[in-house]
């Protein structure tokens, strides 16, 4: 998969996979740049957008500066509950934000999410970059031994993300 | 039952966090061997190493069998589905909150920011 697919055509999300850990995707909205970024970065808004169809988001916490903390909480239609939480590194209006993103269920594994806003004129693309790490990684715990089977197991993700 | 599937979901993950484990799993993925031929590789006491084993074996990455006075392990019946799962998840979310952004663009259009 290569990322030159239709950069300038406003309503198609395009994922993509670059490299084994990597996913990418990109949308180009019918809006300007200003206004993109103020409703991405608006916490009375994201109930409305950020969690899948059918369930409810709820913004626990959303502090948008650099460390500064975010927690949402999806309650899925059957009543059950999931946390998202996540540390915002570098805040860049309208052009960039960095955050992390750790899902309670899986901790240690934690994505840093990418997104930067291109100004198209008058529309603007969304580019949303995740990156995933392991806790090794994270923990810098790397044992030597243990590389080959990383490896592996980053291989094994590189099938995962391809296949899906 | 429903609960019980969504707690293994957590779990496997919580398993899968772990080198050792994971070490673990790539060796049974070119066939099942014992607890000391696991521990080997590792330099790990043979309790330490069970109490890995267990782990997988909680969340159904690993069964184990007791053959005579070894235990034999076997990648289990499950395998990474749950760590597809995950990932899986993770993209679905990525594309379904960017197409509901866009809606929300659309639909707030007239407002002033």
């Amino acid at each position: 998969m290569t990322n030159d697919q239709q950069e300038t055509t406003a309503g198609t999300t395009t994922v993509t996979t670059p490299s084994d850990r990597e996913i990418v995707s990109e949308r180009v909205f019918d809006a300007p740049r200003d206004r993109v970024f103020a409703a991405y970065t608006d916490p009375e808004r994201i109930p409305e957008w950020w969690g899948p169809r059918g369930t409810t988001t709820i913004v626990d916490e959303m502090d948008v500066r650099p460390e500064g903390a975010w927690r949402f909480v999806h309650r899925n239609p059957d009543g059950s509950e999931s946390g998202f939480r996540g540390t915002y590194r570098e805040v860049t209006p309208p052009e960039r934000i960095v955050q992390t993103f750790e899902w309670e269920g899986m901790p240690g594994h934690v994505l840093v999410e990418t997104a930067t806003f291109e100004d198209l004129g008058g529309r603007t693309k969304v580019t949303a970059i995740s990156l995933f790490h392991t806790s090794e990684e994270r923990d810098g715990m790397l044992a030597s031994g243990m590389e080959s089977g990383l490896t592996e197991t980053h291989d094994r993700l590189a099938e995962l993300l391809a296949r899906g | 039952m429903v609960q019980y599937q969504e707690a293994g979901v957590d779990q496997t993950f919580a398993a899968l966090a772990d080198p050792t484990r994971r070490g673990i799993l790539e060796r049974l993925g070119q066939g099942s061997a014992t607890i000391s031929e696991l521990a080997e590789p590792f330099e790990m006491s043979l309790t330490g190493l069970k109490k890995h084993v267990r782990v997988l074996e909680d969340v159904e990455l690993v069964t184990t069998e007791k053959v005579g006075r070894v235990r034999q392990c076997t990648l289990g019946p499950r395998g990474l589905e749950d760590a597809q799962q995950w990932i899986d998840t993770y993209r679905q979310m990525l594309e379904a909150r960017l197409d509901r952004f866009g809606e929300l663009l659309e639909q707030t259009k007239g407002e002033q920011q």
